[in-house]
Order: structure tokens, then sequence, then C-alpha cells
């Protein structure tokens, strides 16, 4: 029972790294970047083509993988989002612009990874690191999960609360709920945007060396999986909320433990949809979002 | 040319069923619903038309008859349901739905066949038959492209305030287009599963709608002419390059990028500013003149604002 | 009930074309529009004066019931229309026009400006060309109805949107910042227009911070700032009032809303 817990709760720290910059970016700059599953990806893939090379640690498998999401993020935004944000007619057809740019986007590194590996699982077994498994009262824990834990959910606490409390947070913020009105309190849009995109690319990157370690391995496919679930965890925890990234984490990370435990795992994919659908349904705003203001 | 169509025949099945789905996700999308739906449309119009020929021993025609008229009915619910969500939303709540459609086909036991699916649809569907179909559909699609209703529609995508301050009913059409949409997408999959004679879960996954929406944003997104260009473009493409076939991803995601940024109308977007370029280059000296004639230069404009204001 | 007071039919020596009785949209914490009533006299132009955020453009919404009300209601010839969905407001014969330009781009100027006549006159299809070459011409659009928005200038743009709102032949007409970004010849067009649809009878409220352009094309004023009525009355009463030359003559643009 604890260790399900346990797990659930690591499960749920990796939602949250991958969660939290793509409601960010959605919740601020207004982008649903559906190549966020791909960066997550392929920032991974990286890591592991040079791990293939030279032996690395963690910490350096890390960085490697946290700067290609940050540097590939970063190049989507200035190459692609931003033209499209600018040559919009209006906000609502550039939004279909940018989910098709992103669709686009997402299958571009996903087929190089496929080419590449042959469609097979890749991981960092050509690196240094070791797993270490403890066991503390019957509970099996392995460092891998600890800085899992760490990450995912300091990440989160510490990201929530500089939004809520900075200065740049505050302008984020107001980018989020009126452009206009930001561009009168003399933000750079653009940049911070340019930022926001860095950030989020990083913690994909983050996430992506992390599930790799934890998993063992992943597949040039594993990016969508997580993506679809993703937009689960920032509906449910309402867009724009990061507490509510953590809170819809938690959620759907349990949710996905219970169907696990009582069922015989075939529909745990589809806790996911499941959630997003209902919580769509009965509160689209999400249990900690705010009803939207914007009009249509 | 009838040797070249028994040969192709495969292929233009698909390119039909293609475009059939493209329609399918393109009528919603006129009215400005980003809707990926007609994907779970597409699994019941083809596990629908599957079960009853395979274990119900229904008629070929009856069967996808029943199977698209019950994606048009469920279309019709989940409008209901998710008409009040807006934007991304709406389009989240879409995917989920075919999402869990798909998981449903995985977990069906042996009603869907699991993760193999079914098969042995045989059913003696033509490509003119097909063909046929798709030209009752093209013909229906040309009559919302012209005149008020196209109009109307145009309002309702591009700004749906506008179009309420227009007197349109912008919930009700945008509610119509679901069964509709439906009825085309369940129609698209019960041709394709028979043109297959088989269906699995994975045909009716994620990959299928960004393979439609690609076409749409090729071809454009306005009229039936961008998806029927898309869907024989994308369905040919491979075959013609074989070079294509290999990085098929990597062209289309790169595709798609370059349409996304550069021409949101797709390519039929692009024939129609030419045409219409071409049709008002005669009259542009005299905009020129009654420009000039109506108002002084914007710097002046500038001027005379801030002096007020100030 | 706690609308019983604010929503009591407000008397008026004249006949309202439309009215707000007590009308407050709140949005969350904000108070864009906080109880205000009014009667617009029948014939008249009447005008809202107001800085950047004082609610003028949020009443405009509630009254073409655009907005949703929090409180209060709004009347037209003596109905209630609160509850009216706002594709039917046209159909009461109120017609507006918007803050910034919202045409459909890949429309010519004709597409534009039929597309108010579709609803209205569904079943009158032949009158209405007789009435969008009237708007056109009014409007002094003539020899551009082939062209497309992005080939007008931004003044231009604006009479196609005007156009559009007087081609329907409503009973009452809403501008809102109908000469916003006009050349200084361009206004006197649109203010000789509206003086022009005035004479012919038709009801107009513009909402505008042009103090010069109110004061010589309106009838009536009223002068709104943090979302409430602060004065109302002939156009030199209004701009003389010690409270509208306060909170928007004297510290003009200073309002961030």
């Amino acid at each position: 029972m604890v260790q399900d817990l346990l797990n659930a709760t690591t499960l749920a720290s990796i939602y949250i790294l991958f969660a939290l910059g793509m409601s960010l970016v959605w919740g601020t700059i207004g982008i649903l970047n559906f190549a966020h599953g791909s960066i997550f990806m392929f920032s991974a893939f990286v890591a592991y083509l040079v791990v293939q090379q030279i032996p690395l640690g963690m910490p350096a498998v890390v960085a490697i993988a946290m700067v290609s999401g940050a540097l590939i993020a970063v190049a989507m935004q200035y190459l692609v989002f931003q033209p499209i944000m600018k040559k919009a007619k209006n906000p609502h057809a550039g939004e279909l612009q940018l989910v098709i740019g992103g669709i686009g986007l997402s299958a571009i590194p996903i087929s190089f990874a496929q080419r590449s590996t042959l469609s097979n699982p890749f991981g960092f077994s050509g690196g240094s690191f070791e797993t270490q498994v403890y066991t503390i009262g019957g509970v099996i824990i392995t460092n891998v999960m600890i800085i899992i834990l760490i990450a995912g959910l300091g990440l989160g606490v510490g990201t929530a609360l500089w939004i809520r409390n900075s200065k740049k947070g505050l302008a984020l913020r107001a980018l989020g709920v009126d452009p206009e009105v930001s561009a009168m309190m003399g933000i750079d849009r653009p940049k911070l945007a340019l930022a926001t995109m860095l950030y989020s690319g990083a913690l994909a990157g983050l996430a992506g060396a992390l599930l790799t370690y934890y998993f063992n391995s992943i597949t040039s496919e594993s990016g969508d999986t997580l993506l679809l679930k993703a937009f689960a965890v920032i509906i449910l925890g309402g867009v724009g909320s990061i507490f509510g990234v953590i809170l819809g984490s938690f959620i759907l990370a349990f949710a996905e433990f219970g169907v696990l435990l009582y069922t015989d795992g075939s529909w745990v994919t589809a806790v996911s949809f499941g959630l997003l659908f209902l919580i769509l349904i009965i509160r689209p705003q999400g249990i900690l979002g705010k009803k939207e203001v914007r009009r249509t | 040319m009838m040797g070249w169509i028994d040969q192709n025949e495969f292929l233009i099945g698909s390119t039909l069923t293609v475009f059939l789905l493209a329609i399918s996700i393109q009528i919603p999308l006129r009215l400005g619903v980003i809707s990926f739906a007609s994907i779970g449309y597409y699994a019941i119009g083809g596990y629908g038309t599957a079960i009853l020929m395979t274990q119900h021993g229904v008629s070929t025609w009856t069967s996808v008859v029943v199977a698209s008229v019950a994606a048009a009915v469920v279309a019709t619910l989940l409008g209901f349901i998710i008409a009040r969500l807006n934007g991304l939303y709406l389009a989240m709540a879409t995917v989920s739905f075919s999402l869990l459609l798909s998981a449903v086909a995985v977990n069906g036991g042996s009603i869907t066949g699991g993760a193999i699916g079914i098969f042995g649809v045989i059913g003696g569907i033509t490509i003119w038959h097909t063909a046929a179909i798709a030209v009752v559909i093209i013909i229906f699609v040309t009559f919302t492209e012209r005149g008020k209703l196209s109009r109307r529609i145009d309002a309702t995508r591009v700004d749906s305030q506008l179009a309420s301050a227009m007197g349109i009913n912008v919930t009700a059409y945008r509610r119509l287009s679901f069964p509709i949409s439906g009825f085309i997408g369940g129609l698209a999959g019960a041709l394709a599963v028979n043109l297959k004679t088989a269906i699995a879960p994975e045909s009716v996954n994620f990959t299928l709608v960004v393979l439609a929406l690609t076409i749409i944003i090729i071809g454009g997104q306005a009229s039936w002419v961008g998806a029927l260009a898309g869907s024989l473009f994308f369905v040919w493409l491979p075959e013609i390059l074989v070079f294509v076939g290999e990085w098929e991803e990597v062209v289309y995601g790169t595709l798609v990028v370059f349409a996304a940024v550069l021409i949101p109308g797709g390519v039929v977007g692009l024939f129609n500013d030419w045409r219409h370029r071409r049709s008002v280059a005669r009259e542009r000296p005299k905009v020129a003149l009654l420009e000039a004639a109506a108002g002084e230069s914007d710097a002046e404009l500038t001027q005379s604002r801030s002096g007020k204001d100030g | 009930m706690e609308t019983s007071e604010a929503t009591k039919a407000p008397t008026y020596d004249y006949e309202p074309v439309a009215e707000a009785r007590g009308v407050a949209v709140h949005y969350g914490g904000i108070k864009a529009v906080d109880g205000v009533s009014l009667g617009l006299r029948p014939g008249n132009i009447s005008g809202i004066l107001g800085p950047n955020g004082s609610g003028k453009t949020t009443l405009l919404g509630a009254l073409t019931r655009m907005v949703e009300l929090t409180r209060g209601s709004v009347w037209c010839q003596g109905q209630d229309y609160s509850d009216v969905k706002s594709d039917r407001v046209i159909t009461l014969g109120i017609s507006r026009t918007f803050q910034t330009v919202r045409l459909l781009p890949e429309r010519t100027v004709w597409d534009n400006i039929i597309l108010s006549t579709d609803v209205v006159f569904k079943r009158e299809g032949d009158k209405v060309e007789g009435l969008v070459k009237e708007a056109i011409a009014r409007t002094g659009l003539e020899g551009l109805e082939k062209a497309r928005p992005d080939e007008l200038s931004y003044g231009m743009q604006r009479r196609v949107e005007i156009a559009r709102a007087i081609a329907v032949q409503p009973r009452l007409l809403f501008l809102d910042e109908p000469t916003a970004g006009m050349s200084r010849k361009e206004r006197t067009d649109i203010s000789a227009l509206m003086r022009n649809l005035r004479s012919e009878g038709l009801t107009q409220l513009i909402v505008e911070h042009d103090v010069g352009m109110m004061v010589e094309t309106c009838d009536y004023l009223y002068a709104m700032n943090f979302g409430s009525l602060i004065a109302e009355g002939t156009p030199q009463d209004v701009v003389r009032n010690a409270a509208v030359q306060e909170a928007y003559l004297g510290k003009h643009g200073r309002h961030d809303a």
C-alpha cells in the first residue's frame, strides 16, 4: 500500500515536470504546444546519443537534456509560434494555426528518433550512473525516485510561488489575462514569451531525462502519450494555475494506479481521456481555475 | 484508363475515404470549431460496419448506413454536451472523446477483436460506389460554399461575436455541424473498412487525425477543393517519391509547419488571393483615387489625434 | 431580489428608444459597469464620454446583449430584452459598430456590408441589394464594392463597418468610437453622416473619448467613470461639469483602467 502510494507520487512528480512548462506556456502566452511531448522525447534522445559516445554521469546527462529541450523550445517559438502569432488576423485564427504548427513540429523529431532507433526503446545504459535501491521498512525506493520526487515537487511548488509572488510572475500573469493591458504595463511580450518557452523546454528535457532513468528506457512515442496525459493534468487543475498542475498530476497518477490495481491494466490509458472528458463537461475551468473572463 | 484504375484501385479508394474524413473535419472547422472528433466518428463507422457485417450478417449497404447514422447520432449528443466549450477546450474534449473510443476498441473483447481488430469485411463496395458517394457529398458541400450561407459560415468562423451581432445563431450553426460531420466521418470509416477489409485500433488513432488535419491545412480550410487537393497530394506523394515514403513524417511535418506559418489559407486560399488580386488589378487606380479623396495622410491623422488628446 | 430598487422603471418625459435600468456588469472583482440607468431620447444623437476603461464599451456590450448582466435590465420600446440572445438584438432594430475594425478579411466590401441584412431580411432578399447600395453611397464607398478590407485604409474600413450597421435600417444605432483613427476630413464626413441619419429619425448612441467630436455631434451627453454615470445633460453642461473635468479632461490618459 505504502509502496503504491510512493510509486503514484513519483509518477505524479513526473507529470508535474512535464505539464508544468506546458501549462505555463498555455496560461500566459496562450500557446497550447502540441510539440511539447516531442521536445521531451528528443531531449532525452540527444542525451542518449551523447551517452552512447561518452559515459557521463547523471548531472551531465540531465544538463544535456535540459539544454537540448530549452534550445528546441526556443527555436520552435522563434521560428514558428512567434511568426504565426504576429501574422494572425485575430486570436482565434491564430489558435488553430498554433495547434497545427505544433502538430507538424512534433512529427519531425519523433520520426528522426524513430528512424535512428528503428523504433526500439532507448536509455542511458551507456552512462556511468547506477541506480541504487534502498529498502526502508519493506518499501522500495531508488535514488532516481528520490531525485524525481524532489525535482517534481520542488520545481512545482517553487514555480507556483514564484509566479504568485515575484514581479516577473505578475508580468506573466498579466500576459495571460490580457495581452493589451500587459503591453500598457510595459511588458516586452516577445521576450517574455521566449523566456517562458525556454523554461518550459528545459523542464521538458529534465522530465525526459529523469523518466528515462526511472523506466530505464523510453520510446520515440513516449512524448505523445505524456502529451495527452498533460492535457488532462492541466485541464483538471485549471489552465494557468500552477498549483492546479500539481493537483491535476496527483489526481491523474493516483487514478491510474487505482485502475491498475483493480483491473487488468489495459484501461489505464483511458483514465486520462476519461478524466479530461469528464472535467470538461462538469467544470471546464478546472478545479482551481477561475471562470474565463475572456470571451471568444 | 480502366486498366490504370484497376491497378490503382486501393490508392484511389484511400484517396476518397481520406477525402471524406477530411471533409468531416473541415465542416466544423469552417465554423471555427477545432474538432478532432471525426476520428471517433470514423471509428464508429468502421467498427460498426465491420461488426454488423461479420458478426450479424447484415448486408453491406445496410451496415454502412446504420453505422454512419450511429456516428451522426453520437456526434449530435457530443455536440450538445460540449457545445458550450470554446476554442482549445472543445478541441481537447474531442481529442479525449476519440481516444476514449480507441480505448474501447482495444478493450472491446470479442466484439471489437481487441488489439487485433476485425478481419474479413468483404462486401463488394467498388471504388465507383465510393466515388459516387464522394460526388454526392461534394454537391452538398458546394451548397454551403455559396451565397448567403457561405457568408454566414465565414462570419461564424472568423469572428463569432460579430456573427451573432449580425443575427447569426452561432451556437445553432456550430451544433448543426456535429451530426453532419459525424455522418460523413462515419461514412468515411465504413467505406474504408470495406476497402481494407479489416479494421484495428491502430488505424483509428491520433495519427489519422494528424493526417486529416494536414490535408486540410495544406489544401485549404475553406473549400472542399482544398480537402480533395490535399487528399490527392498526401495519398499519392509517398507512392510517387520513394524518398518521401521513407521520410514521410518529416516531410509532412515540415510541410504542415510551413503551411501554418506562411499560408494559413492553404493552397486554395493562395489561389483565391491570386484570382482576387487579378480581378481588382484593373480597379486599383480607382481605389487609390477614392482613398486620396476621402482621407488625408496618416501622418497628419496621427498629428491631429495627438493634438486633440494632448 | 436585490434588483428591485435599481430596476424600478424610471420616469422620463419622453419615450426612450432603449433603456438601461440599473445595469451592472462585474467580472470577478472588477466592476466594469456598476449601476447605470439611462434612457435614450428618440431621434437624438446621444454620446457617452469617458476615459479608457470607464466602462463605456462594456455598457454598449450590455445594451447589445454581448456581455452578461450582473444586475439590472435593458429595455427596448417598452420591452425587457435582458434575456434576449445577442443574435436576436439586430432583429429588434438595434445595430452597432465595434471599437476595433471587425470585417471578414477574405470577403469583399459588398459581402461585408450585405452580411448584416442576411438574417434580418431573410425573406425579402430582393430589397437587400438596394439597401446595401444606399449604405455604400451614404458612406462614400462607391467603387470599392469589390475591394477586400486589407486593401482599404483604416478610415475606409471603419466606413465599411458603419455601412454594414446602417444597411439593415436600424431603429437604433450604436457607434463605438466611430472616428477613431480617421483623418480630420473623414471625421467631418462621418459627423455629417450621423446628423443626416438623425434628420431621418435614426436614434444614435456614440461612445467616444474625442470630446471635440462629441460636443459637435451629440444632442445629449452622458459621462462615465469607473463604471458609473457621473454627469449627463447637454454637451455644454457636461463638458463644464466639475466632476467630468476632474475625471476626464483634467487627467486624460492617466487612467490605466
